[in-house]
């Protein structure tokens, strides 16, 4: 399906994002990564996804190799990035201008439908909460049909409730069209309680310290014994890959991180 | 009585209510807008009157308002408005859209902005009145060297705006473009011209006021009609009058047209997500 073979990246600026990275993704798997600060999560997608080139290492997809934006990978960025000028249903429809109108219109309502915006379709994005907002992008990346789904942290910038529920309402999606997804994410509960399997990695250079195989049916339980013990095993895991690194711990992200290992 | 009746009854008090809501907003806003020029006017009006001043060479708004009436029951007026609306429409065109051009070129590509952007630059600090020998010179004393020069003062803004706002179009969402892969053309026209659509908007308004400025310039070049020739005729003439009263209709002129401009836009612009609407 989608396959990672030997990825490096470093930036003009000599930082090594990225070293010798390789991961192969089944169909309809769902694939956390994880990791401090630097260690090249949002790297690792925006290289996925085409918008920036490896320095080194092959990305396929299907076989196919991926060095540009590929009609079979969407991703959703951290922020809803709606496009203002353009209702919620225009902003559904950006990607379907190749499309004729009616499977345009029946693509955008059902997506809308998908994600619960059923009504906000003639609704401006500053109309929409963060969590519409945040929902419309995903309905956007939905509606093109990708096999592979790219999400980068697409819900920590809202609040725990709003976040809780879009994680159901991802798991709802990936129960009706099982698209392979990779989602970034700090936070391990979310890690745990939406992927197959989780990368953790390692920062500097940015390499995968462990993976860890997640065996619970989907829907999971946000608490229970069995969840606690994975979310224990991927805390343990992030805690060797952090003292490796001997990271000094400054910006939020790694604070949470380690607040949420104490 | 039906519950439709009731509730259609209900629906125009609300609509009757809404439009005569809306209405003081407006009146308020024009009467606080005409406040400073008309307390102004009353002032010098009132000490022209009581002898505090003889008005000669600053006229009281009696004498202006005499000025523009006669000016318009011969047809002078509008002859001459006519005139200078003409030549900054064209000019206005013109420039705008030379500015538009230049400044998607030197927007969209570092080399076109590397070429041309520092001479442009130079040549933007060169005064409007500098320019005029030479557009003589190259385009005749006739309408030509007028709707160059009121061209060229349009330009600069409409460049200088599109081209700066191109180079700062938010990455994030040229990116939500390159996802959906967009060609150069498409990513053009569905982000970054929608993007930087109310940066031309000012461009165009900063323009259009520098045309009417540059339209003064203009008929200063031996011009026959115009407001610019009234301006020149009435110091010639010594008719203080006439000088204020054209003044005063390029002001009025100039707050339409760029009324114009923000109405036309308005809808185009909508979505903006601003502090504070209604502002012009």
């Amino acid at each position: 399906m989608l396959s990672v073979e030997g990825l490096s990246k470093t930036y003009q600026n000599g930082v090594v994002a990225l070293q010798g990275f390789s991961l192969e993704v089944h169909p309809g798997e769902i694939v956390a990564v994880i990791g401090g600060s630097g260690c090249g999560k949002s790297t690792l997608l925006r290289l996925i996804s085409g918008l920036d080139q490896p320095t080194a290492g092959k990305i396929a997809i299907n076989g196919e190799a991926v060095r540009a934006p590929h009609q079979l990978i969407n991703l959703i960025f951290q922020e809803p990035r709606l496009l203002p000028w353009l209702t919620v249903g225009e902003n559904i429809r950006f990607g379907l201008s190749h499309l004729g109108r009616r499977e345009r219109d029946e693509r955008a309502t059902a997506a809308l439908d998908q994600v619960h915006l059923a009504g906000y379709e003639n609704s401006l994005p500053k109309e929409l909460s963060g969590g519409q907002a945040q929902r419309a992008a995903i309905a956007r990346a939905l509606v093109t049909q990708p096999e592979v789904l790219l999400l980068d942290e697409p819900f920590s910038a809202l609040d725990a409730l709003t976040r809780s529920a879009l994680q159901n309402h991802l798991v709802g999606i990936w129960r009706q069209t099982h698209s392979t997804m990779i989602i970034v994410t700090h936070d391990i509960e979310e890690a745990v309680a939406l992927a197959h399997r989780v990368i953790v990695m390692q920062p500097s250079p940015g390499r995968i310290m462990e993976e860890i195989a997640i065996n619970l049916p989907m829907p999971r339980e946000v608490s229970g014994q069995a969840v606690d013990r994975y979310k224990k095993k991927v805390r343990a895991s992030l805690n060797r890959s952090l003292s490796k690194s001997g990271t000094v711990m400054r910006d939020a992200e790694v604070i949470s991180i380690v607040e949420d290992i104490a | 009585m039906t519950a439709i009746e009731v509730l259609s009854g209900q629906l125009r008090e609300r609509i009757a209510g809404n439009r005569t809501g809306a209405r003081p907003a407006i009146w308020k806003r024009f009467l606080l807008s005409i406040a400073v020029p008309a307390g102004a006017f009353l002032l010098w009006q009132a000490a022209v009157s009581f002898g505090l001043s003889s008005g000669r060479l600053v006229p009281p708004p009696s004498r202006i308002i005499a000025a523009l009436w006669q000016l318009a029951g011969n047809g002078e007026l509008y002859r001459h408005v006519a005139s200078t609306c003409l030549r900054v429409l064209f000019g206005f065109l013109a420039g705008a859209a030379a500015g538009v051009v230049v400044g998607t070129l030197t927007g969209f590509f570092t080399t076109a902005r590397a070429l041309v952007d520092p001479s442009l630059q130079a040549l933007r600090a060169i005064p409007s009145i500098a320019w005029v020998p030479l557009f003589i010179l190259w385009f005749g004393i006739f309408e030509t060297s007028k709707v160059m020069l009121i061209a060229t003062g349009v330009f600069f803004p409409v460049y200088l705006g599109l081209s700066t706002a191109l180079l700062s179009v938010d990455r994030k969402i040229v990116e939500v473009g390159r996802i959906f892969r967009l060609s150069g053309l498409e990513l053009a026209r569905r982000i970054l011209f929608p993007a930087v659509l109310p940066a031309l908007i000012v461009a165009l308004r900063a323009g259009l006021g520098l045309g009417w400025m540059f339209v003064v310039a203009a008929e200063f070049m031996g011009a026959s009609e115009g407001l610019g020739y009234l301006l020149v005729d009435g110091q010639q003439l010594g008719k203080p009058d006439q000088i204020v009263a054209a003044i005063i209709i390029f002001a009025i002129i100039g707050k339409l047209s760029d009324g114009l401009i923000v109405s036309i836009s308005a809808p185009l612009v909508a979505w903006q997500d601003n502090y504070k609407k209604g502002g012009t």
